[in-house]
């Protein structure tokens, strides 16, 4: 649990985010400016993580920081910048994630900018135990398997995983940033691995 | 314990989100039922195999083309009406009140007591115009101003007063009154002004040449380390978007770098970060008298392996060589 003296930490850890807040508020573009370069990298990350493709990742990325830029009169320091810019751009994946459930599947590569694919698997290291040479399947069809998986989830189902697992976010962060509380984002996480785990039970 | 909420437990505790003694006495639970240590086992498999699927670190080209695409779109945004500045802020009011229940309650009763002044003097207004008068109520102890040209003009509104039973409303405003002061460059409100200047978000030019004389100053030794003037060279040479403002901060800090760590700091930065190859290669040259710090040589190493520019990497070589290696 957190004790006083934790939380005065974090307060002055935040201090000179807080300063560029206030700036920004007040119509500072160069303070608007670092805040975006402070968190642009995140932004990137879980966007292009979830959609698979760098065009929808950068869409979102403007669309995110736009907002911010509009509302961030409306920021009042009740959460952490972190968490209100997480809530705009898992806002705008979720959109995303839905618009695209209704399209089509996910696909098992990702697009970049010119609309070439890119195969995700290469960027892993292939010194894994699942990759025996006894084991029929290779890395590519099983990448495939754990994207057709994941995209059997719903769009929230899909966001709680996401920033569960591979954000390694606290479960009462992710209830914040969706708008909910820990204990339903803990359910829906729950909803998410069991059926993954169904989805995935033939690939052990 | 039985089994379903062992199931939530373990992916729970394979999340890292299960109290300690939950932990325990989950451990006990396992040691007895072989179905949830199966539960167990499923999870681990699958968080083994959704590791395939890793996250991927955006590269340089994406971050770099998103960031410009971004600040296209920022500059196309007009800057926000006073109005505008002036309705969030109403808004933020409320909200804060929304979470002071005191200050509400105290709102609420200020609201009825002038609900209540309001309906006497409705009754009273309806009184006189049924006795056929025309009453006309001028309570101003300042003068009543011309409208304002542009709601640029208006800094504020201070209050708003509609006339009971009217369509006549006071409006209370404070104006921006354009001013000019003239004065050397050392006196400190001029470099006050100046400071302010090299922040401005909407004129490039304006920061240019506030930036400019700023750094002038510092390199002709002209007390350039009182009220911030270092700072302001350094946040401008780190943040702000044109690169002849960024070149000029760079020219304000050479006198410093060999002194000032945080100076060296953002000097190194503009060297590994600054999108400009003219400014990382004054970056080198500046970095020449402290080339033999440690902190220099890791940077100039990495700009000499990893630069996109050939003759940046070159000139990091040179320096590099030229130095000696420290042991």
């Amino acid at each position: 649990m957190d004790g006083p003296d934790r939380a005065q930490e974090r307060l002055q850890a935040r201090a000179p985010e807080m300063e560029l807040i206030r700036e920004a508020q007040k119509g500072s573009r160069v303070a608007f400016d670092a805040l975006v370069r402070q968190y642009e990298n995140q932004v990137l990350r879980l966007a292009l993580h979830l959609t698979g493709s760098e065009h929808d990742a950068e869409d979102i990325y403007q669309e995110a920081f736009l907002k911010a830029f509009r509302y961030i009169g409306n920021f009042r320091f009740e959460c952490s910048f972190y968490t209100w810019i997480y809530r705009i751009v898992t806002n705008l994946c979720l959109d995303q994630l839905r618009r695209r459930k209704t399209r089509r599947e996910d696909s098992a590569v990702l697009v970049d900018h010119s609309g070439d694919e890119i195969d995700l698997l290469a960027s892993v290291s292939d010194n894994r135990s699942y990759s025996s040479p006894d084991r029929e399947l290779d890395r590519k069809v099983l990448g495939e398997r754990i994207q057709a998986a994941l995209g059997k989830l719903t769009p929230r189902e899909r966001m709680v995983f996401e920033l569960k697992h591979y954000q390694g976010l606290r479960l009462r962060t992710i209830g914040e940033m969706l708008n909910t509380t820990e204990e339903t984002a803990k359910n829906t996480l729950f909803r998410a691995t069991k059926k993954l785990r169904l989805q995935l039970a033939g690939l052990r | 314990m039985n089994c379903e909420v062992a199931h939530e437990r373990i992916v729970l505790a394979a999340y890292g989100e299960l109290a300690d003694d939950l932990v325990h006495e989950l451990g006990r639970h396992l040691t007895t039922c072989a179905e949830c240590c199966a539960d167990r086992e499923q999870l681990q498999a699958l968080k083994t195999l959704a590791a395939v699927h890793s996250v991927i670190e955006p590269n340089a080209n994406l971050v770099a083309r998103s960031r410009m695409q971004l600040e296209e779109a920022l500059d196309a945004i007009p800057p926000k009406r006073w109005y505008e500045r002036f309705g969030e802020g109403l808004l933020n009011h409320f909200a804060r009140l929304q979470a002071a229940p005191v200050a509400a309650g105290l709102l609420l009763v200020a609201g009825i007591g002038a609900g209540s002044v309001g309906g006497f003097e409705f009754s009273q207004a309806r009184a006189a115009h049924a006795a056929g008068k025309t009453s006309q109520v001028v309570a101003s102890d300042s003068p009543v101003a011309a409208i304002p040209a542009s709601p640029a003009d208006v800094a504020s509104i201070s209050s708003i007063v509609q006339q009971p039973n009217s369509e006549m409303v006071e409006v209370r405003y404070n104006q921006v009154v354009p001013k000019r002061i003239q004065g050397s460059l050392d006196d400190p409100a001029i470099r006050q002004l100046l400071m302010m200047a090299s922040e401005d978000p909407a004129s490039a030019g304006i920061r240019d040449d506030s930036v400019g004389l700023l750094a002038a100053e510092c390199r002709a030794g002209h007390s350039c380390n009182g009220a911030g003037i270092r700072d302001a060279l350094m946040v401008a040479l780190r943040y702000d978007r044109n690169e002849g403002v960024r070149e000029k901060a760079l020219k304000g800090l050479e006198l410093y770098v060999a002194e000032d760590m945080r100076v060296r700091d953002a000097v190194l930065e503009a060297l590994l970060n600054d999108s400009d190859a003219r400014i990382r290669t004054e970056a080198i040259n500046i970095l020449e008298p402290v080339e033999a710090d440690m902190t220099v040589r890791q940077v100039l190493s990495t700009v000499a392996t990893s630069d996109q520019n050939p003759q940046i990497r070159n000139v990091s070589r040179q320096v590099l060589r030229r130095v000696p290696q420290f042991q």
